[in-house]
């Protein structure tokens, strides 16, 4: 599959934004459409660990997963739910393993819609098992068992095919730890992108040889792990204005799976989602209030304003007062997309999507450029250089700075030292290199010599 | 677009606690008064490696012991980074930096000196087998190594019986763990029954993305970390003679 860039925005105006609308919805699965008028949960879960003892003790878990889940749907009156397998390592290493649960989970799904109608799709996110104790390999023998894997859940009842790629994350950590804003670009826009841009290709062929959907990425091992790391309001460890720069950049990253050719729901992880909805116009999945049990964030219910499914992150299946895990936080998703449809229907969906967004909008920098209106602008900046990874990921980055600055002289507060921050970020920013071939160039001097697991051949360079 | 002043719907904590003071004001305070001492603290506090090895130079120029530099003057240094830090007057880039510059600074005066540099102790760091994730036992390994500790960073996916070869062959006062799938943390079980059967009793500090107190609880050599930064506290703890069951009391938070 060829790649084809993004040099405008497929939506008009931000206002147009909405949860449970994109201008291209997505038919998968069991009578789902995402995007097309409604919102349904997405429901993650993590075995628990002595479960991946062997194939058959695992494929057992699964099983009991959706079983769970499926019968808590029913038995709350819920239309549509979407389950999310993120696979366990040795379900990515053994392909049959992977696709011996995608066959068994689709398998219990069928039994309920076929007994209750109710409208449902198996995503399957395979390991990016790339990179091991040595190495990072990006090409070698862990990518063709990653399209293998691919494969075969396609092949078994996996409806939409994820991955969260790594591509770019060994110059990053290295990076984000000392404020380097370069090896932040060079790390998340270059060799990010170029990775998503490969890996995508080839997960495209796939699904249309399997005639399922290549759904979309995430730039979880890098914004997430900045998100991560700046934490709560006391938490002093990352500048949350930081966090956000690298957020606005990550976009031009995830953007890249779609240039390949997928066309959503967008992981959840994906906070930058919301900017990529109003790039392509593909549904997005996001997550927020529902997905504590897997970490706090800052945004909790503005992350519901533009989503599509909405989701968990993730959860250990385990016992709980309510039920297993997967049941009770499969129900309190499915409640707020009850209450979402709920406003749709009755016309105040827009009404809903400001209360859930300015509710956030001030809490923190990085919940600020994400919300739709400044998610939109960032968007902007990005296809107005198609061909140009470096300058749209710089440009992404810079638009933030100023939003963000520009935020501070209204109700966005910001401390002495989160303005700071945006000001280095930004003069940092304003200082790169010109055009990308002197950028790539003096980075990969600095880069393979500071970073011992970068390896230029794993990005073509 | 609906828009509202946000006074009355949340309150930005960070703003509220804010020091009016700025950190490099507040450094100034604490810096050691002697000047060449001086000197050295302040490059560490500004991460400026060139600066400290070029301060380091011009003290031990003088006639003073280039061991006793990195006690007295590396670590004064840190000691202020560390300080501010936990006031949260600093981030933790700020710290990594400062730390990869003392950390220059302990090389160049063991390379001026004829003597062996004894470090506070010996402490093995390592990502669990089966998880590749390791920028936060990257932080753990600077912070511990700026703290004046010996680390033995045996990398990332460690088997656990290379673990176990290590701190026989090591001895260590404490091994630092982390793991952020709950599907690979299991591997802190088997290290610690594997050194439980050999009659080792080293406290095996545990943190990372899914990993509980609770889950680290159940094991007999566990201690349950949360924050990077109390990875030096809990060695600092080890050698005033902390045990595992006072180790639990002070840092188990939850």
């Amino acid at each position: 599959m060829s790649v084809k860039r993004y040099s405008s925005m497929e939506y008009d105006n931000f206002e147009d934004l909405l949860f449970g609308h994109s201008k291209y919805p997505v038919k998968t699965g069991l009578d789902l459409e995402i995007g097309a008028g409604y919102t349904t949960a997405e429901i993650n879960y993590a075995p628990r660990p002595n479960a991946a003892e062997n194939q058959a003790t695992l494929v057992n878990e699964y099983e009991r997963i959706t079983r769970d889940i499926m019968e808590r749907m029913v038995q709350v009156g819920f239309p549509s739910v979407v389950l999310e397998t993120e696979h366990v390592q040795q379900m990515t290493h053994n392909p049959e393993w992977g696709a011996d649960i995608a066959n068994a989970q689709k398998a219990i799904m069928e039994d309920y819609h076929d007994e209750y109608g109710i409208k449902c799709a198996l995503r399957h996110t395979v390991g990016d098992v790339r990179g091991d104790r040595e190495k990072i390999d990006l090409r070698g023998d862990a990518y063709s068992r990653i399209l293998e894997s691919f494969d075969q859940v396609a092949s078994s009842g996996a409806d939409m095919l994820s991955i969260e790629s790594l591509g770019g994350k060994e110059v990053f950590d290295h990076a984000i730890l000392r404020n380097d804003m370069r090896g932040v670009i060079f790390s998340v826009g270059i060799l990010g992108a170029l990775d998503v841009e490969y890996i995508w290709q080839d997960i495209c062929n796939i699904a249309k040889k399997n005639k399922v959907v290549p759904a979309g990425d995430t730039a979880c091992a890098q914004a997430n792990t900045a998100m991560f790391v700046a934490g709560g309001l006391l938490d002093f460890k990352l500048s949350h204005s930081m966090a956000s720069v690298v957020r606005a950049i990550s976009a031009s990253r995830s953007l890249a799976a779609y240039e390949a050719g997928a066309i959503g729901p967008g992981k959840d992880c994906g906070y930058e989602n919301n900017i990529i909805k109003a790039i392509t116009g593909y549904p997005i999945s996001q997550e927020g209030k529902g997905s504590t049990c897997a970490h706090s964030d800052l945004m909790g219910n503005m992350s519901m304003q533009c989503c599509d499914l909405w989701s968990n992150e993730s959860v250990e299946y385990r016992g709980d007062f309510g039920g297993t895990t997967v049941q009770c936080w499969g129900e309190t998703l499915s409640y707020d997309c009850s209450m979402m449809n709920t406003a749709l229907e009755a016309g105040v969906g827009k009404t809903l999507r400001d209360v859930l967004m300015v509710s956030d909008r001030y809490r923190d920098p990085q919940a600020f450029i994400l919300s739709y209106d400044n998610a939109y602008r960032i968007g902007e900046v990005i296809t107005a250089h198609p061909d140009d990874l470096y300058l749209r990921a710089k440009e992404a980055g810079m638009k933030a700075c100023e939003l963000i600055e520009s935020g501070s002289a209204g109700f966005l507060e910001l401390s002495k030292f989160e303005k700071a921050t945006i000001n280095k970020a930004w003069n940092d920013l304003k200082s790169l290199d010109e055009n990308k071939e002197s950028f790539i160039c003096n980075c990969l001097d600095t880069y393979s010599s500071e970073v011992d697991t970068f390896n230029t051949s794993n990005y073509g360079l | 677009m609906i828009d509202i002043n946000p006074k009355n719907t949340l309150i930005r904590y960070n703003i509220l606690v804010e020091s009016d003071m700025a950190p490099e004001e507040m450094a100034e305070k604490l810096y050691p008064t002697d000047p060449h001492i001086r000197q050295i603290a302040k490059a560490v506090f500004e991460g400026d490696e060139d600066e400290v090895v070029a301060a380091l130079q011009n003290t031990i120029d003088s006639g003073v012991d280039p061991l006793s530099l990195i006690n007295d003057a590396l670590m004064a240094g840190m000691e202020v980074v560390s300080t501010l830090y936990d006031y949260g007057l600093l981030y933790l880039p700020d710290v990594i930096i400062s730390a990869q510059a003392m950390i220059e600074g302990i090389e160049y005066c063991k390379e001026q000196s004829k003597q062996v540099h004894e470090s506070k102790g010996k402490i093995i760091s390592y990502v669990v087998e089966g998880d590749i994730h390791d920028i936060g036992k990257k932080i753990v390994t600077v912070l511990l190594r700026a703290n004046g500790y010996e680390v033995i960073d045996l990398g990332k996916d460690v088997p656990v019986e290379e673990v176990v070869a290590a701190v026989k062959k090591e001895k260590p006062i404490m091994l630092s763990g982390t793991a952020l799938m709950t599907t690979t943390m299991h591997a802190f079980k088997d290290v610690n029954s594997r050194l439980l059967a050999s009659d080792i009793n080293v406290p095996v500090v545990c943190g990372g993305g899914a990993v509980t107190q609770d889950f680290i609880s159940d094991y007999d050599l566990g201690v349950y970390c949360e924050e990077a930064a109390d990875v030096p506290k809990i060695a600092d703890s080890i050698l005033q003679g902390l045990d595992i069951r006072k180790l639990r009391d002070t840092f188990h938070k939850h």
